[in-house]
């Protein structure tokens, strides 16, 4: 529960596209008899409408509780940012909660709760998210909510620096006291030397303190744009009022100039690069970083399943080996969230106490290289594709889940639609593909290797530095 | 690398704390209204229905089940429902936690473990690649009153899933390895854990030093103390008196026959027999008077972590509802009247929140934040203020209006799944509870009024000169600090236990 691997689970499900959906979710359901056509008999009620300023409306009606999910998903992340500004873009999620003009300061949950609803937000590398869930009778208010905040958000200093504090909160608890996020920061850093990748989505210490009103204000105008969105809405509602509130509320809000791209390419890794953490603590932590795929690359479900075949399951290759067999680690995982640029592909390992970092380092290595020589077999392919057409279904019984997996099709694959294709590429993959990704990212000169080695408390660093802040 | 949610801030990893309530379900990763990361951190989406502002808002009912209850005991529930090509069960064992004898922490867990490692024909590998071969799920959930086991396969598995499941309780096989290979990755775990986020683990250390003496005060989990000792004869003996037919309550939900299924399900766990033993029941459980300090060292922290509380309800509360109401505006949703003195005005912490454990006796309510350092005692004080204040004044009439509608408006996706409904429905034939927990809830929560909620806040709600707390942090910074709130008991977090050995869980 408190791994590791867990941690990372389940950053995989959230920004992976559909076909990893099913990692954070542990249990799943499993393919239908005839996977595509009941998926696509299921996305038979969806609707899009483009707005006049380019925002993108996309509905999924399902009437079976009298509830709705609001996905707005904007195409800003850490991935956007640069030195001075880190973090800015999650910064940015908590300050859209922060007051506009019709409704202040506190206002935006105080009358979304008195109505029934709740809601929510994260930030990635890619994309800042918000979501809502709420009945259907507050639906119009939503609306009227999220138009508020989006045409007229208030840029209260008071409010800022309190909020400040607020990240700085859940840095320390997210990050500075979690040695398997410390670490993780550490090698991402490492790993990228040029791409904003580099940076954590939370933002370095030193920036979090010096975010300027200016800096705030041009992200909004230019990220928060509806040219920048693409809003989902799914649950107990009908295609035309949806659209009816949307040109009513949205609609009026200006179209921006499109953001700058980001132009910036990772340059290709020439050699492995090692991080070492040392931090108080009592159980060693190994993480190989090796440089991985763009969302949209065809090789993504083979990639996906080949991650699975490694690590998903106590019957994977990595579990056997590591936790069952040499027993050097109590945990073994893989992590990858496709994003809109080449991102890592993790292999993550928890070491008891006393672990041996070399030992299990030299054990994954030998079977990541073992994978590249010898590929899968038809088992094990079938076995991972079960498990991905499972997590494909299970993500799909609920408004929320629903919602997620719509938004991240349209964002990250370019086309809602390609959801309820989802079964039939994973059924596509073939064992040479899975080997072919495996030679394709598992390349020891274009990994980095993060070591957290524990300390003692007397070696320890003084907290006061950070604490201080 | 995803920042996590705005609002977010579980305080409690209900793993250590193991308590299925009612809240809660089961306490792993049950399928909910976000069924991605952010859901374990949003707070508990919570019961009920219609709202009282929004007239007749649909509202949602529980299934009736088709009900066999076996020969031998056990007890079925079975709902069709043939949307999806899904099956998914919730097998709650009555004993869990309880059912170890004193200083034998962790064996519940330990057997439940042992459970999915080898049953039946097949081997620990076998069985694991059986579930994963055909992406199927299993969860074992120990708890401290129960042994939960959920599961999800596809319709098409059903056969299987029957198997595996009544292998898993009829047939483990305990073997003598796997049983040295988990127990050593259990104490790894909690070691793991202590590098962590002390989120996760706070929970232990309150139920630990609060409860000192009570069952509940045992951790499910184990300690790296106890878990060492647990011998393949004490899970030997504690699967012989604690899993049997008559411990079982089993609900099915999803795509299948009900007939066919609840003769398939006789024929495979008719022949089990009983536990060997009455199932345990935790003596009554009681508010604790005076305060006291549980200061867990952790000398590299930069932030305290807290929890102040003191002895709740049960699940089974027949002012339960009342409960729920007041737990929202207190500290159980980001308007709440903690997180907006702690997160939003002040900026001191990430959040803050109010919580009650649903057992079967009063477990604890409590009240949980963290911040800096150097902050902690403004951030407490605060705490302490808002709890102190709320006791007094209860809620206004707007108050009470906006937390009916928040409880009505977040229940219905807390039942939209097959796995949810199973689970809920196990739930409340664990605690003795019928439908009417589901299906009147709106009227009750409609029913509820000023007088009525402020009534349970005081009853509920400790006094604040009745208060535990558990705190964990620098303790060179916060010790001094620490002793203006009663007598400090101080440990450290590598300490092998979760509460100081003077007040170790006794029989």
């Amino acid at each position: 529960m408190f791994r590791q691997s867990l941690l990372w689970a389940s950053c995989l499900a959230l920004l992976a596209a559909p076909v990893s959906g099913a990692r954070a979710q542990g249990s799943a359901a499993a393919p239908g008899t005839s996977s595509d056509a009941a998926a696509s008999k299921l996305g038979a009620g969806i609707e899009v409408r483009t707005l006049k300023n380019g925002l993108k409306v996309i509905v999924w009606p399902d009437h079976d509780i009298p509830n709705v999910v609001l996905y707005n998903w904007f195409r800003v992340g850490s991935r956007n940012e640069y030195p001075g500004i880190t973090g800015l873009s999650h910064f940015f999620e908590h300050m859209m909660f922060n007051g506009a003009k019709k409704y202040g300061a506190g206002e935006f949950d105080r009358v979304m709760e008195a109505n029934g609803g709740a809601n929510n937000a994260f930030t990635s590398e890619d994309v800042t998210v918000y979501m809502e869930w709420f009945p259907r009778s507050a639906l119009e208010l939503i609306f009227d909510l999220e138009a508020d905040r989006l045409q007229h958000l208030a840029f209260d200093p008071k409010v800022i620096e309190s909020e400040r504090g607020v990240v700085y909160s859940e840095r320390r608890s997210s990050i500075d006291n979690s040695t398997a996020r410390s670490l993780m920061e550490q090698v991402q850093a490492s790993a990228f030397v040029a791409h904003p990748y580099q940076f954590p989505v939370i933002g370095w210490p030193s920036d979090i303190e010096s975010w300027r009103m200016a800096d705030l204000q041009r992200y909004f105008k230019t990220y928060y744009a509806p040219n920048n969105g693409t809003l989902i809405i799914t649950g107990a509602v009908t295609p035309a009022e949806v659209f009816a509130l949307a040109e009513k509320h949205l609609q009026p809000i200006p179209a921006q100039p499109a953001p700058e791209p980001v132009r910036t390419q990772e340059p290709e890794q020439k050699g492995e690069r090692r991080v070492v953490v040392h931090k108080v603590a009592q159980s060693p932590l190994l993480q190989l970083a090796y440089h991985g795929i763009a969302g949209k690359d065809a090789d993504l479900e083979a990639l996906d399943l080949l991650l699975r075949i490694l690590a998903d399951g106590d019957s994977s290759r990595l579990h056997r080996r590591l936790v069952e067999e040499a027993r050097v680690a109590i945990s073994v995982d893989t992590y990858f969230s496709p994003g809109f640029d080449p991102s890592l592909v993790w292999v993550m390992a928890d070491l008891p106490p006393g672990g041996n970092l070399s030992k299990v380092e030299a054990l994954i290595t030998e079977e990541l290289a073992r994978v590249v020589k010898d590929g899968v077999t038809e088992a094990e392919l079938r076995k991972a594709r079960n498990i991905a057409v499972a997590g494909f279904w299970r993500g799909l019984e609920t408004n929320d889940g629903r919602g997620y997996a719509l938004g991240a099709a349209e964002v990250f694959r370019g086309d809602y639609r390609q959801l309820f294709d989802a079964p039939s590429r994973f059924e596509k993959v073939t064992p040479d593909a899975v080997r072919k990704v495996a030679a394709r990212v598992f390349n020891s000169q274009r990994r980095t290797v993060g070591w957290l080695v524990p300390t003692d408390e007397k070696a320890a660093t003084p907290a006061a530095k950070e604490a201080a802040r | 690398m995803i920042a996590p949610f705005t609002w977010k801030a579980v305080l409690g990893a209900v793993l250590l704390s193991a308590l299925p309530s009612a809240a809660q379900g089961p306490a792993t990763a049950k399928p909910s209204p976000a069924s991605r990361p952010g859901s374990p951190e949003k707070p508990a989406a919570k019961p009920s229905a219609p709202s009282a502002t929004k007239p007749a808002a649909q509202g949602v009912t529980l299934p009736k089940p088709t009900t066999v209850t076996l020969k031998n005991g056990a007890k079925l529930l079975l709902v069709e429902r043939r949307d999806l090509p899904l099956v998914s069960f919730s097998a709650w064992l009555r004993g869990g936690a309880l059912g170890a004898p004193a200083g034998k922490e962790g064996l519940a867990a330990l057997t439940a473990e042992l459970l999915q490692k080898g049953a039946g024909a097949l081997d620990a590998r076998q069985f694991a690649e059986a579930v994963d071969g055909v992406g199927g799920s299993l969860d074992v959930v120990p708890a401290l009153e129960a042994i939960v086991i959920n599961g999800q396969f596809m319709s098409r598995d059903t056969g299987l899933m029957v198997e595996l499941l009544s292998d898993m309780l009829t047939r483990p096989r305990f073997d003598a390895k796997e049983l040295e290979k988990t127990r050593e990755r259990l104490v790894s775990e909690i070691a793991a854990a202590k590098d962590g986020d002390p989120r996760t683990l706070i929970a232990a250390y309150f139920q630990a030093f609060h409860f000192s003496g009570h069952p509940y005060g045992a951790p499910v989990s184990g300690t790296e103390a106890s878990l060492p000792g647990l011998t393949r004869k004490d899970v030997l003996a504690y699967a012989k008196n604690h899993l049997g037919a008559d411990r079982l309550i089993l609900s099915v939900v999803g795509d299948f026959d009900a007939k066919a299924l609840a003769e398939k399900l006789e024929a495979s766990l008719g022949g089990w027999t009983r536990a060997a033993t009455p199932a345990p029941e935790a003596p009554t459980t009681a508010a604790s008077k005076g305060r006291r300090v549980l200061l867990v060292d952790k000398p590299d922290a930069s932030q305290t972590y807290f929890w102040i509380g003191n002895t709740g309800v049960s699940r089974s509360d027949p002012d339960r509802v009342a409960v729920e109401l007041a737990e929202t505006v207190l500290g159980g949703r980001f308007t709440s009247l903690l997180n907006t003195e702690l997160r939003v005005k002040s900026g001191l912490s990430y959040g803050a929140r109010a919580t009650y454990t649903l057992n079967s006796r009063p477990g604890p309510v409590v009240i949980s934040s963290y911040t800096k350092t150097e902050s902690t005692e403004k951030a407490i004080d605060m705490a302490l203020d808002v709890l102190s204040r709320y006791r007094q004044t209860g809620m206004d009439d707007a108050t009470l209006s906006s937390a009916r509608s928040y409880v009505l408006g977040q229940f219905p996706p807390t039942l939209e799944t097959g796995a949810q409904v199973a689970a809920k429905l196990s739930e409340l034939a664990f605690f003795g509870l019928d439908a009417s927990d589901v299906d009147a809830f709106a009227t009750q929560v409609n029913a509820a009024t000023r007088d009525s909620v402020r009534a349970v806040i005081q009853r509920t709600l400790p006094a604040p000169e009745d208060l535990t707390f558990v705190l964990i942090g620098k303790a060179a910074d916060v010790r001094d600090m620490a002793r203006k709130y009663g007598a400090v008991t101080e440990m450290k977090i590598s300490d092998k236990r979760f509460a100081p050995p003077t007040t170790a869980a006794k029989p």
